[in-house]
């Protein structure tokens, strides 16, 4: 069947004759339909419009049905079924015949032949809904008004009838016309994608709401289009990859993957419905990561090994595109992490009893900042990953072959490395650059499980440098504290800081003290210092000596004692004579006019001034007179002869009875102020040995207050319980051990602060 | 499409007078409104026909066009029920209607067939208007309506009809 290539108007047809009617409006849809190329007239479209107008609002219709029997209840009587009804017939049949004709077409010819049709239907279909506008506005609008389904508007019509007509039936072919081309170019062709991007859009202009004509849905295009596409996809990659991975290495084959994964994403972008991104990615993400995650996840180690940074970036961006892609990943960082600490710190950790702190944290912070970095650059900065990073940290940072000496011994050595970092000339490190090694030492010290290590070991430096003002500043000093209260709290530092109050609080006393000195206008034999430490805050413990103060320094000490007492009635003073010290300055020296100074303890100063009477001592009468414990004459006396300050006789390897000390004339030295007051090594070793000793101690009362804690909030606790909140409780301090909460526990049971009650509970007892 | 104000559209009505009216007045109708977006510009010189309407009715309802060019165009399709209740109609449509009755329903016709809804609107308000608080008699008569009931059918009609009295 062919339509006249022309078509002529006929007259315009009496109103009330549908036959007369429909054939002069045929005449004019057809032209509408097939020639519209041609243009048309104002006349045409007019006289159309009229007739549809005329013949809705002829009185009798002379038609074909009589559905008016009910009208009398519907109001006024709206003609307009019978044209509608020819409309649909007439569409039929002209949707038969493109039927047939597409029968001629297959695969990029059909496409084209789709479109070309699809888009000469409807922008016919715009015109006639226009020209029959008057039938939308009055009878169609009271079917639907009445709920009548099936019923659309014309424009709708044209639709709907294109859909069950022609697209139900060449829809599967026109579907496989366009997977082939996307193949195609999936294989690398250039296609007109703009094609494809025009069947998309008629498939979606077909998904009309059944129930509301005015809203569309993607129905259509989810089952005609989106269905098949997403199929051939995956059918696709899946052939792909598998061939790939076959003949390529891994990196290669995520290079390609990724290459595709953005392809995809492109060509939802160039021609594709937004609707198809989220399965179209998940099809994706499917065929070309899930399905080969295993193999991906395998080569992680590898990349890791070699610190293939680019290609470990690319392996988290392709699996984190699918679910629960990256915790292996995680599993294998965090184990590599751990590895790689332990063999750091076993690299440095072959002379252990010699190491030095700041080469086991830098060993420590190394690795650490190695994975931070990646963690950064290769994973996205993902908290996740930084978890992961985190539990590495803490494991050799706690638990490595330096701790198995004893689990002390990081927040030791890391104490020990910040007290190097903020003693006067003991690092080199530049003050501009404190703070920011301050920092790392705060990296490492998050990790560090037993804090309360660090913290004894550091409040007993902080102890030494404040004592012996060897701080390199103030400033990083407070630096570092109230990192440690940002860190751990307030108690934490509470001490610390109590301990830097007293130091400024005895700069001012002896201000006063010297205000004070002067108006007693008596002659003032010592330039002295003094300050006073609560003892609760200080680390420190009495002299394990007895001693005698040479006579200057007792007058003055009286004089402040007295002094102080009048300020603070009531407190007693201990003076920690270890550790004090003094300058004096040799008036005897042959070889030197100018006079060396000396730098010594009191316990030296006590006797060098022994010599200012006699040139020669005995060992004995420097014991009687100083009343020093041998330990400590010994040490003092050594270091004095090891210096040649005083010369020995006999010259024997350690001083002792029956030697004789004689003031040494000859005494020659570089330079003119010389430190005596040298700590020997035994000393520091004893005070980490009682360090240690004290912690366990502490940690006993820590405990117990804890538990006491507990128990006066809840009053009666289960037993496991109790050990788990006390165990949350402390773990920020350090890690306790279930068996010394049980020995705490029993402790209070025995001084009667708990008591047992029936079911495994415990009571606090008022 | 360019429709810049000044374009003009020639109409022309039934008894073939020919008017001429800028394009903006011209779509108040939305048949001449659908009509030109449809032809496009290769049309636009064409003399427009409206077959259904007499010059005088096509004036008149020009006339209001003209005077309404700068309305708004109406919340399509469905407005809001309260102006469509309401049967007052401002003062210029009043006066625009003040004439008689052959010409009012002439204008509602024309109104209706090119599409011109508020001006179909104003038209049947009037006539609304006319009707409010009449009896079926004065009705009749002013519509010069032939009573065609018998007194039968009139009971019954006033039976079903009983709820809507205004009582």
């Amino acid at each position: 069947m062919s339509r006249p290539a022309t078509v002529m108007m006929p007259p315009a047809p009496n109103r009330e004759d549908i036959g007369a009617t429909w054939e002069y409006l045929q005449a004019g849809i057809s032209k509408i339909m097939i020639n519209l190329q041609d243009g048309m007239d104002m006349g045409t479209y007019m006289g159309i419009y009229t007739a549809v107008h005329n013949f809705c609002t002829s009185q009798k219709a002379v038609g074909l049905s009589q559905t008016g029997s009910g009208a009398a209840h519907r109001g006024a009587h709206l003609l307009g079924e019978d044209l509608y009804k020819k409309l649909i017939d007439y569409l039929n049949g002209h949707l038969a015949d493109l039927l047939e004709q597409s029968k001629a077409h297959a695969e990029e010819a059909l496409l084209t032949f789709y479109i070309r049709e699809w888009d000469r239907y409807t922008t016919a279909a715009k015109y006639i809904h226009h020209l029959f506008r008057y039938l939308n506005r009055h009878w169609v609008k009271r079917e639907m008004d009445e709920g009548k389904k099936g019923t659309h508007d014309v424009y709708t019509l044209h639709l709907v009838q294109w859909r069950t007509q022609l697209f139900e039936k060449v829809s599967e072919k026109v579907m496989s016309a366009v997977l082939m081309l996307v193949e195609k170019q999936r294989n690398g062709e250039t296609i007109e994608h703009g094609q494809i991007k025009q069947v998309v859009d008629s498939f979606v202009s077909l998904g009309l709401d059944e129930h509301d004509s005015s809203k569309s849905t993607l129905d259509v295009y989810r089952y005609h289009f989106e269905r098949p596409f997403l199929e051939a996809t995956s059918e696709f990659y899946a052939a792909e990859s598998t061939q790939f991975v076959a003949e390529n290495s891994v990196v290669e084959y995520m290079k390609k993957a990724e290459s595709r994964l953005n392809e995809e994403e492109e060509r939802v972008r160039m021609y594709l419905h937004q609707d198809i991104a989220t399965p179209l990615k998940k099809a994706c993400n499917k065929a070309l990561i899930a399905d080969h995650s295993t193999l991906l996840r395998d080569e992680f180690q590898i990349l890791l090994d070699n610190n293939r940074e680019d290609d470990m970036k690319r392996m988290y961006n392709l699996l984190n595109r699918i679910p629960d892609g990256l915790d292996p990943l995680r599993q294998k960082f965090e184990t590599h992490v751990r590895n790689a600490g332990l063999a750091a710190v076993s690299k440095v950790a072959s002379d252990a009893e010699k190491l030095e702190p700041k080469v086991y944290v830098d060993a420590l912070l190394g690795v650490h900042t190695q994975y931070q970095g990646l963690v950064k650059r290769a994973f996205n900065d993902e908290p996740e990953f930084t978890r992961s990073l985190d539990n590495a940290c803490r494991e050799f940072v706690n638990r490595n072959e330096i701790c198995k000496a004893g689990s002390n011994r990081s927040p030791e050595l890391l104490a020990k490395y910040t007290d190097v970092l903020l003693r006067k000339s003991g690092s080199g490190v530049e003050e501009s650059d404190l703070d920011a090694v301050l920092t790392q030492i705060m990296t490492v010290f998050k990790y560090i499980e037993d804090k309360d290590v660090f913290q004894k070991f550091y409040s007993r430096m902080l102890a030494r440098r404040l004592v012996h003002s060897t701080s390199t500043s103030d400033d990083a000093e407070t630096s570092m504290i109230s990192k440690l209260k940002e860190a751990c709290g307030f108690e934490y530092t509470n001490k610390l800081q109590r301990m830097f109050q007293d130091i400024q609080i005895s700069k001012d006393l002896n201000q006063g003290f010297k205000d004070h000195s002067k108006q007693l206008s008596e002659k003032q034999p010592l330039d002295s210092t003094y300050s006073i430490l609560g003892t609760s805050f200080w680390p420190l413990a009495p002299p394990n000596t007895t001693f005698n103060p040479p006579a200057e320094v007792q007058d003055d000490l009286n004089r402040f004692t007295r002094f102080y007492k009048n300020k603070h009635d009531g407190r007693k003073l201990t003076w920690l004579w270890q550790l004090c010290k003094g300058e004096v300055k040799t008036g005897y020296c042959k070889s030197q006019k100018t006079p060396y100074t000396l730098q010594v303890s009191v316990y030296q100063m006590a006797i060098l001034l022994l010599f200012n009477d006699k040139d020669v001592h005995s060992y004995e009468d420097i014991a009687s007179i100083t009343q020093l414990a041998p330990e400590a004459l010994d040490g003092a006396l050594g270091i004095l002869v090891k210096a040649k300050v005083l010369l020995q006789k006999p010259d024997s390897a350690k001083p002792g009875a029956g030697q004789t000390y004689h003031l040494n004339y000859d005494f020659k030295n570089k330079k003119i102020r010389i430190n005596l007051n040298i700590g020997t090594k035994s000393e520091a070793k004893q005070e980490e040995v009682e360090t240690n000793k004290t912690i366990e101690e502490d940690r006993k009362l820590v405990l117990q207050s804890a538990i006491v804690r507990i128990m006066k909030a809840r009053k009666k606790m289960k037993y496991n319980v109790l050990v788990g909140e006390t165990i949350s409780q402390i773990k920020g301090r350090f890690v306790p051990k279930v068996g010394d909460i049980k020995k705490c526990i029993e402790i209070l049971l025995d001084k009667e602060y708990l008591e047992r009650l029936d079911d495994d509970e415990l009571g606090y007892l008022a | 499409m360019a429709t810049s104000e000044t374009t003009i559209v020639r109409l022309q009505s039934n008894d073939n007078q020919v008017m001429d009216v800028d394009k903006a007045v011209a779509e108040r109708s939305l048949l001449i409104k659908n009509m030109l977006e449809d032809l496009g510009d290769a049309a636009a010189s064409e003399i427009i026909p409206i077959p259904n309407v007499t010059e005088p009715v096509l004036r008149k309802v020009i006339d209001w066009c003209e005077h309404h060019r700068g309305d708004p165009p109406a919340s399509n399709e469905e407005e809001s029920d309260t102006r469509k209740r309401t049967t007052e109609i401002e003062e210029w449509d009043q006066k625009f209607m003040q004439v008689d009755q052959e010409m009012l329903f002439e204008i509602i016709l024309a109104s209706n067939y090119l599409d011109i809804k508020p001006l179909l609107d104003v038209g049947c308000k009037t006539v609304a208007n006319m009707i409010k608080g009449k009896s079926p008699e004065e009705i009749r008569k002013t519509f010069n309506i032939t009573n065609d009931f018998t007194p039968e059918e009139e009971e019954q009609i006033r039976r079903e009809n009983e709820w809507a009295e205004d009582r």
